[in-house]
């Protein structure tokens, strides 16, 4: 019997389902986000806004990649649906904890579906994958420096203002 | 034209020569290419069987609609819990037959 499957799909079909699950993921990070900026725009916090709406297209930008791969690979992407998004924080510290929290757990869902590729043999999405893994370390890494400059400056009064003003350098310059 | 996977109520077949798949239903049997088998394997998996049981979904019946909206198609729970067997199975037959076509 002819493999039909894999004339018409390169992916793994279990790895194209989780696959689908981590456009869900990109597409919450992005709408958690864009709820962040708006948190910081209402508490005219303008560069840290303007950090949180890059973030979310950045967010958008990751879900398209992945939902390109799969159908430029036969697969079928399915467009995300959006749910529970928090829109309540009680200060910026807070935002910049749950953003940190929020890239670690997209960084062990990747690294998951990187082990589950190696499992069923499907080294082409394991070398699709790599870019995210690399771009999950950068991510990580600035949430930290965002949150290192909590523990300098403060979380209050002219100390945040002054936080806020130096958000716009807290990414990595091989970044931009 | 092979069989690939056997239920109660559900047969699969993939047809080398025209490179696509039929499914027997028990009253007709439809023809499905690649990608409409695996829409088809989606729907099936979005069922959720507990809301048939927990008062949700009171009459028990799911309806999908297959390939492109040709084909409509009423299920009953049991035919349901069959179903998911069904594509699971079908699936894992496709696997298998990929692992052995594998030349290594
Ligand atoms: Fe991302
Ligand atoms: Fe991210």
């Amino acid at each position: 019997m002819k493999d039909l499957v894999r004339q018409k799909l390169s992916i793994h079909v279990e790895i194209m389902d989780l696959l689908n699950k981590q456009i869900e993921k990109e597409a919450h990070s992005s709408s958690a986000y864009l709820a962040m900026a708006s948190w910081c725009d209402h508490n005219a916090l303008a560069n840290s806004a303007d950090f949180f709406y890059e973030q979310a297209a950045e967010e958008r930008e990751h879900m398209m990649k992945i939902f390109r791969y799969i159908n430029d690979n036969g697969g079928t992407a399915y467009s995300p649906e959006v749910s529970n998004v928090n829109h309540d924080f009680k200060s910026l510290e807070e935002i910049f904890e749950t953003a940190l929290d929020q890239e670690i757990s997209i960084t062990k869902s990747i690294h998951n579906l990187v082990g589950k590729c190696r499992k069923v043999n499907d080294f082409t999405t394991e070398y699709f994958l790599q870019w995210f893994i690399a771009e999950q370390m950068e991510e990580e890494q600035t949430m930290r420096r965002a949150l290192e400059l909590f523990d300098l400056m403060g979380t209050e009064g002219l100390g945040l203002k002054l936080l806020d003003e130096r958000i716009p350098n807290i990414r990595n310059k091989s970044q931009k | 034209m092979k069989v690939l996977h056997q239920s109660q109520f559900f047969i699969s077949y993939q047809c080398d020569k025209q490179r696509c798949f039929f499914i027997e239903f028990p009253h007709k049997r439809i023809k499905l290419s690649f990608c409409q088998l695996l829409a088809f394997r989606q729907q099936v998996k979005e069922i959720d069987l507990n809301a048939h049981f927990n008062g949700q979904n009171p009459h028990g019946l799911e309806m999908l609609m297959l390939c492109n909206r040709q084909h409509f198609f009423v299920f009953s729970t049991l035919e349901c819990i069959d179903l998911k067997e069904f594509i699971t199975g079908s699936f894992a037959m496709l696997e298998l037959n990929s692992l052995l076509t594998t030349p290594f």
